[in-house]
């Protein structure tokens, strides 16, 4: 049972794209928010891509493909979200930027639209203040790539209505997915927990513990880890970790989120893992 | 597979000795199998020969592989017994000077090429080798519980270790079909160095009121893809060793992130060690570990 039929994503980046083509697959109608004609034009061939690869690999067949994508519109214009039932943000990590377009957003759909943000680094609450009536504002938290991931974070701000939380677990929950009940707290619970042992793991490499593949070799085989730390570094992006480490070390200068030196050399340098050709693995794993 | 067949000690009959004169034996090494007491090497050995049983069940061994292995091992309370091993490998209990007083022992009983390996967890091998007049030939080779079925050990050199030692024992280790990593003589090597801070930090999150045992569990196998949430995890490895190990590499270490959590030391003093008593974090009805 969804409660939520119509379905707006806010962003048609990695994130948007895969949030969308979940909700479709789930059987919302979905309309992606763009700022021009060629982002949208790229999110929804990312779709396409992402289902061919899904029919190659025999998880998707060429019906459902079409479907899925005509379930799909993208738009510039945002008052083609007028009737949305739930409103999904995933644009840019930034404060600013989110906050003046949940602001807009919010005065085109109904008072009893419901909003989410899926930001990883921002504060839920915080957010919540740029709309009207906050109680119906919550994060839920996807992960990369939405599609596949199991879990979704569903974060509860000071201000989010205490019944809000169970309606979006039920809608994770229809998408087929696991929700996870979160406080906002920096990291909620997954980065919280990830990133001290990330910012670890480099220190450790920079302390020549052992060779980036040793390190990644014992966790994995030791823990039965589908990915080693050094790996899974590279395919988030260092810029990425270090953008969301640094913002829980603003939020609670607690040191286990300061980012290592060595990490903010590399993104200084642009090393940035898989995305630049080059990280803690991706020399050696280039062929 | 075998390299050259060689002449394995193992010190200490207990889970990992055991564990790890398997390893040898089923390679095809002559194993001897040493403890204090005849009764704790003949426990060994009946471990050893019901793990060997149990894969020609299964099928991971042939009959005539289970045999070989089983014959040869024997096992021994007498440390002159060991004048003619190449590699010695010490598993006695995590006590430093139990250790090395072993090796010293040792010096005057194998031979001069023999190898030492100690597989400690969380003492320093530059310490246990100094136990030993040859401190170059001593070498850390940490294995994982199970050992015969987990294929990593982690190697580490201490501050004397020859590099003859250290070739010796990466060509034992492929001998046996282990994978090696090379690390350093540091508390915890690799694996216990991050997965520590990690179940430590997934407590602490506990104790915060982030999630549930059920809801972290879930959270890290769904979102991380790891085999095992991490109170799942900690009721196997059983909380009383989780404190012991934890409370090691703090004391080396002296940051807090090693440090157990208050809710470990409230956990061991109620007796709720995890599976093996049949609560933990979770309650278990079946206190067996691993289908044994």
């Amino acid at each position: 049972m969804l409660e939520f039929e119509k379905v707006a994503v806010l962003g048609f980046g990695t994130m948007g794209a895969g949030i969308a083509q979940l909700a479709a697959q789930g059987g919302c109608a979905v309309t992606v928010l763009e700022t021009d004609q060629a982002r949208v034009e790229a999110g929804t061939s990312a779709i396409g891509a992402f289902l061919a690869d899904g029919i190659r690999r025999g998880k998707v067949t060429p019906e459902q493909r079409s479907d899925i994508l005509a379930r799909v519109k993208g738009t510039t214009a945002i008052a083609d979200l007028a009737d949305t039932q739930l409103v999904i943000e995933a644009v840019t990590e930034r404060r600013d930027v989110k906050r003046a377009l949940l602001e807009e957003v919010a005065g085109t759909v109904a008072p009893q639209a419901v909003i989410v943000t899926n930001t990883s680094a921002l504060s839920v609450s915080d957010l919540a203040t740029a709309v009207p009536r906050p109680e119906r504002f919550a994060g839920l938290h996807f992960f990369n790539p939405a599609p596949l991931m199991k879990v979704i974070e569903v974060v509860r701000a000071v201000q989010t209505d205490p019944a809000l939380p169970g309606r979006l677990a039920d809608f994770a929950r229809a998408l087929g997915k696991e929700p996870v009940l979160v406080k906002d707290r920096p990291g909620f619970l997954i980065n919280r927990l990830l990133m001290p042992y990330l910012n670890d793991v480099i220190q450790a490499y920079d302390d020549e513990l052992a060779t980036a593949e040793d390190i990644d070799t014992a966790l994995k085989l030791g823990l039965g880890y589908k990915q080693g730390p050094l790996e899974l570094l590279d395919m988030i992006g260092l810029d990425v970790h270090e953008h969301a480490t640094r913002s829980a070390y603003d939020a609670t200068l607690d040191p286990a989120f300061a980012p290592p030196p060595l990490l903010q050399a590399m993104v200084a340098a642009g090393t940035l893992g898989n995305k630049s050709g080059a990280g803690f693995r991706s020399q050696e794993n280039a062929k | 597979m075998i390299s050259a067949t060689k002449t394995v000690a193992v010190l200490g009959a207990g889970t990992m000795g055991s564990g790890i004169a398997i390893v040898a034996t089923r390679a095809g090494h002559r194993t001897l199998l040493y403890d204090l007491t005849e009764e704790q090497v003949d426990r060994g050995l009946a471990t050893v020969r019901a793990f060997l049983d149990k894969s020609v069940r299964l099928g991971r061994l042939s009959a005539e592989q289970g045999a070989a292995a089983s014959a040869g091992i024997s096992g021994t309370t007498d440390l002159k017994d060991l004048s003619g091993c190449d590699v010695v490998i010490e598993a006695v209990y995590e006590d430093l000077a139990v250790k090395k007083a072993l090796f010293g022992e040792l010096d005057e009983i194998v031979p001069e090429t023999a190898v030492f390996q100690t597989n400690t967890s969380t003492l320093s091998v530059t310490a246990i080798a100094s136990g030993s007049r040859r401190p170059e030939r001593v070498v850390g080779t940490h294995y994982c519980n199970p050992a015969p079925l987990m294929k990593l050990v982690e190697v580490a050199d201490g501050r004397h270790t020859a590099d003859w030692a250290h070739s010796a024992t990466e060509e034992y280790l492929r001998s046996v079909g282990k994978a090696v990593v090379v690390t350093k003589d540091r508390p915890g090597f690799i694996v216990n160095r991050f997965l520590i801070p990690w179940e430590n930090n997934c407590i602490q999150a506990l104790e915060a009121g982030l999630g549930t045992r059920e809801s972290i569990d879930a959270a890290v196998t769904g979102a991380l893809g790891h085999p095992m949430g991490p109170f799942r995890l900690l009721d196997i490895v059983g909380l009383d060793i989780h404190q012991q190990v934890a409370t090691r590499l703090y004391e080396q270490l002296r940051e807090p992130r090693f440090f157990p959590p208050p809710m470990v030391e409230r956990m061991v003093a109620a007796g709720d060690l995890g599976r093996k008593t049949g609560r933990g974090f979770y309650t278990y009805d079946d206190t067996r570990l691993f289908g044994s």
